[in-house]
């Protein structure tokens, strides 16, 4: 995979801020810190690479974070009402993320709504269809059970990776939660389809040009809806990881999401324009974030003076996804000029 | 048969463009019916001053939806403009200057927007993201996390809590801010230009028109609207907290501004039309109050209607 210059120039920015981090938080080149930033944000990371479907065909799925709530919910009353084994409620949860992934899809694809306005829509559905099937309001008392499904908690397991491979011997290495492995997971599956295959083709295809691709003979509409299932099974598999992580789940789970999210892809490259980005944007995006934010926590920085940064690291983002727009802009007019 | 599909053809239309006033008033009809309780002359001023702050809103920021725009951070100006009233007040400023100060905050934060979005051409949704994170840390770098009570500003509370005429205040303050911004579309250049910016930007600004001032005013009447409303608030609830304006808030505007017919693609809309989607969802949400529907199927419903509505909106294209 050849690198993109955005992507090589978003790498040394983020070795940049980590090396600064290094040198001036304390703590902050400690294996704990490293851990935290691993559990903390991996399934941020899932969420971006989700997001960044809907972003490629030149969508926006705001829901994202009410489907986290959704699936969360799902696991919960599959674990402490039906009782149902761990290896049955994890499919079934992928498969309710995935649903409502694809319902927003229908919605966008067939419905020809503004993707902005159905998931905004949907937002407000998903969260109202939580809260009714909500085994807290449902079935009081369950409030303070804790999900104790071996195959659901087992997610929030850490490797001691540093031990087997023998280097704690000389530096202290921190332990690598699954959640990590699975965003590595997720990341490969995602850039596989992304990258090789006829579907990852298409996404990039209907997100330059969507009334081409319909033209070219692509089932635009079938794209989309993947596009968006995506972003949904995305989202529920961060749903799990963090279900695992709190042992049990709120209503509320999720909620602001959609604003990270964003927030990672657009920072990782991937055009709001559509049809420009890759996965490992979103990735690296949303340990950027991350890095940046322990890193300011670490400094003794507060909460509201991060929301300030968090907002104009957004705006720095933009402003340099719209930089390199111009840039490129020259080269395809060379191109088209060329061509004719 | 020709002329009676166009008649036919013509019915349709003159029922579509109606559609929106038709729902409000099945609904009432369908409300009053199973709920003697809610054609009542309290519960209709009731609904009017639900919906007043959404309103203000919504009527300043279609302008920014018309020119193919969104403005997400109206919540946290809403907070940071009840927090600038109360320190104002603290400071024992007279009213005038209070309340200018409270409408200047969110009028920088709107002019701020404008001038981002439209200089340096950046997708407004993302710019008003960041700004909504950072006006949101601005109000509680401001406010802190705790209440900031308003006592004995008899004329402050009068702003949001007072009667005149017979109906609250803030129900005069939506009225004659949604008459105002009607006045501005129908018979001043904005509501040209605006339409203009909205169709097609490029020749908008090759006819001439300077096309970044009126972006970057129309963010500013958004942001100074959004102001308004958190003044109104905070005198209505006599607190100010740099929490208020919670995330959803501009979703609510939105919805009221798209469900009004402004496409959320910039061009068309109506200002008239806005306050109607706002009497709707007030409508709607008031009526499911008071036959107790609960909280999460009041939810589903908003989203299906808002969804519902838009689809038959885009086949209308």
């Amino acid at each position: 995979m050849k690198l993109r210059p955005a992507t090589s120039a978003l790498l040394f920015f983020t070795a940049l801020v980590f090396a600064a981090f290094s040198v001036w938080a304390p703590r902050f080149a400690t294996a704990t810190n490293i851990e935290n930033l691993m559990s903390g944000f991996s399934f941020i990371a899932i969420l971006a690479m989700g997001q960044a479907f809907p972003i490629l065909v030149r969508g926006i799925d705001l829901s994202i974070g009410a489907i986290v709530g959704l699936a969360g919910m799902v696991v919960f009353d599959l674990a402490l009402i039906f009782h149902l084994p761990g290896y049955l409620i994890l499919p079934l949860a992928l498969l309710a993320g995935s649903l409502a992934g694809a319902l927003n899809g229908f919605l966008v694809a067939y419905l020809r709504l503004q993707p902005f306005i159905a998931t905004l829509a949907t937002l407000a559905a998903y969260r109202g269809l939580t809260y009714t099937i909500s085994g807290r309001q449902l079935v009081p008392g369950l409030t303070t059970t804790a999900i104790t499904d071996p195959w659901i908690m087992g997610i929030e397991a850490y490797f001691d990776v540093g031990g087997w491979l023998g280097l704690t011997k000389w530096v202290n290495m921190p332990w690598i939660p699954l959640s990590f492995f699975l965003m590595l997971l997720v990341f490969a599956l995602f850039q596989v389809l992304l990258l090789m295959t006829r579907f990852g083709r298409d996404i990039y295809a209907v997100g330059g040009n969507e009334e081409a691709a319909r033209l070219a003979g692509i089932r635009t509409n079938v794209v989309i809806v993947l596009a968006y299932t995506l972003s949904g099974f995305a989202a529920a598999i961060a749903a799990l990881i963090m279900v695992a992580r709190f042992t049990t789940s709120t209503e509320a789970l999720g909620t602001g999401m959609e604003l990270t999210t964003i927030a990672a892809a657009v920072i990782g490259g991937v055009s709001l324009a559509g049809g420009t980005g890759s996965m490992f944007g979103p990735l690296i995006g949303a340990f950027l974030m991350g890095g940046i934010l322990l890193g300011l926590t670490l400094l003794g920085i507060s909460q509201f003076v991060q929301q300030i940064i968090t907002g104009m690291i957004l705006l720095a983002a933009i402003s340099n996804d719209r930089l390199l727009a111009i840039r490129r802009r020259p080269k395809l007019l060379a191109i088209s000029s060329g061509a004719s | 048969m020709n002329a009676d599909t166009a008649s036919r053809a013509s019915n349709v239309e003159r029922i579509k463009a109606n559609a929106l006033p038709l729902a409000i008033l099945v609904i009432m009809a369908i409300f009053s019916l199973t709920e003697p309780a809610f054609l009542t002359p309290g519960n209709l001023v009731g609904i009017a001053r639900q919906v007043a702050l959404i309103g203000i809103m919504a009527v300043c920021t279609t302008f920014v939806i018309m020119t193919g725009g969104i403005d997400l951070s109206v919540g946290p100006v809403l907070a940071i403009a009840g927090l600038v009233a109360y320190f104002a007040l603290q400071a024992d400023l007279p009213l005038v200057m209070v309340i200018f100060a409270g409408l200047f905050a969110g009028a920088l934060v709107g002019f701020v927007n404008g001038a981002i979005i439209a200089l340096l051409q950046l997708p407004p949704i993302i710019v008003t993201l960041a700004t909504l994170s950072i006006t949101r840390g601005a109000a509680l770098i401001l406010g802190g996390p705790e209440q900031h009570l308003i006592r004995d500003e008899p004329a402050y509370s009068f702003i949001g809590a007072g009667n005149f005429l017979g109906l609250p205040s803030s129900i005069w303050i939506f009225a004659v801010v949604a008459a105002a911004m009607i006045m501005v579309q129908r018979a001043t250049p904005l509501g040209v230009l605006v339409a203009a910016i909205g169709n097609n930007e490029r020749a908008a600004y090759l006819s001439g028109h300077s096309t970044w001032a009126t972006k970057v005013l129309v963010y500013t009447i958004s942001g100074t609207g959004a102001a308004l409303a958190g003044i109104i608030q905070s005198s209505q609830v006599h607190t100010a907290l740099a929490t208020y304006g919670p995330f959803g808030t501009e979703l609510d505007v939105i919805a009221a501004v798209v469900l009004g017919g402004t496409s959320i693609m910039g061009g068309n809309g109506s200002i008239a039309r806005t306050v109607l989607g706002v009497f709707f969802l007030g409508v709607i949400s008031n009526g499911m109050n008071i036959l107790n529907v609960p909280i999460d199927v009041q939810l589903i419903a908003k989203g299906t209607i808002i969804a519902l509505a838009l689809a038959l909106a885009s086949r209308r294209q």
